[in-house]
């Protein structure tokens, strides 16, 4: 149950149905939906007991861990609440051709725009929620959220002069 | 364990939120991405080069995408019964492989020649690679990692 950042910080969500998400910089690749947390399971503070199936707008709640790059979020709203930046979403799926292939070019992205943007990425099968909430229906899809709310939205694979243009425009109109 | 005895109607009401004992014998299976069988990616192989062949369009410069997509199409013929397309989301798969708009190959590419997959790609594609065949070692070296 845990979402895992890179180097250039990415966030992966590949957990199912739980409120709590953790965030861990890594410095290995970015196929990181593989590297869950395993001791997320073991912290459970008592503000989880009010959380409820289906919602999520569980209180937020920030959960610094001992290591240091890790965090924590309640919610994807939280982390969108949280976020200084505009983050970009990426909504993917395991065996959606495009959406793997633009996974370096993320990591890629990511680096080069560092303190423009957060890069996120959702598992639509493992928060079809999110997906739903959202509208998604093909794979790949970015939506570019500011101050939490959806800015800009676009679909399908591109290369990575294609997707840093599309970010430096859609931030340039503010 | 703490968390069930203290609220029982809490651990009750949330069954995703079962107790740590459970959810590290759970974990493994929502870690582990589940692998197509041999026996349906063969099947969907053989399919997408008849059909590269028979619309006159190729695969990705990058096999890499064609191999995920396959193994996609596979996936969801082994759980679905039909290869529904695997780059989309839906809010009921079943039902959508049941409906078969989205059955490869999907009505945007009969009628169209449109795969937002990346699997089939008209010779004016940007991505579009010399190649309308692949196999199964290439499959499967493309996709080791995952």
């Amino acid at each position: 149950m845990a979402v895992s950042v890179t180097a250039s910080t990415i966030l992966s969500l590949s957990s199912d149905r739980t409120t709590r998400l953790a965030a861990a910089a890594a410095s290995s690749s970015s196929s990181s939906c593989s590297k869950l947390s395993s001791s997320t399971s073991l912290r459970f503070p008592a503000q989880l007991r009010r959380v409820r199936i289906g919602t999520q707008d569980s209180r937020p709640r920030l959960l610094p861990r001992v290591e240091a790059k890790k965090q924590t979020f309640s919610s994807f709203q939280d982390l969108l609440a949280t976020s200084e930046k505009p983050v970009l979403v990426d909504f993917y799926a395991t065996w959606c051709g495009p959406c793997q292939f633009m996974a370096p070019i993320l990591n890629e992205v990511s680096i080069t725009l560092n303190d423009k943007i957060q890069v996120v990425k959702i598992d639509t099968e493992k928060y079809p929620s999110i997906a739903d909430k959202y509208n998604i229906q093909a794979l790949p899809t970015f939506i570019i959220f500011k101050d939490g709310e959806p800015f800009d939205r676009f679909e399908g694979a591109m290369t990575a002069d294609q997707l840093v243009e599309r970010i430096e425009t859609t931030l340039k109109v503010k | 364990m703490t968390l069930q005895l203290q609220a029982p109607s809490f651990a009750a009401s949330i069954s995703s939120f079962v107790s740590p004992l459970n959810r590290s014998t759970r974990r493994p299976v929502i870690r582990a991405k589940a692998e197509p069988s041999d026996k349906s990616v063969e099947i969907m192989r053989k399919f997408s080069e008849q059909y590269a062949r028979k619309s006159g369009t190729y695969f990705c410069v990058d096999k890499g995408v064609t191999s995920v997509v396959i193994k996609g199409l596979a996936d969801h013929k082994d759980s679905l019964g039909a290869p529904l397309c695997p780059c989309r989301h839906y809010d009921d798969k079943p039902a959508e492989a049941g409906q078969g708009f989205w059955n490869c190959p999907c009505v945007p590419m009969r009628e169209r020649k449109e795969c937002h997959c990346m699997l089939f790609l008209t010779p004016d594609n940007d991505f579009a690679g010399p190649e309308q065949a692949i196999s199964l070692e290439e499959i499967r070296e493309s996709t080791a990692n995952m």
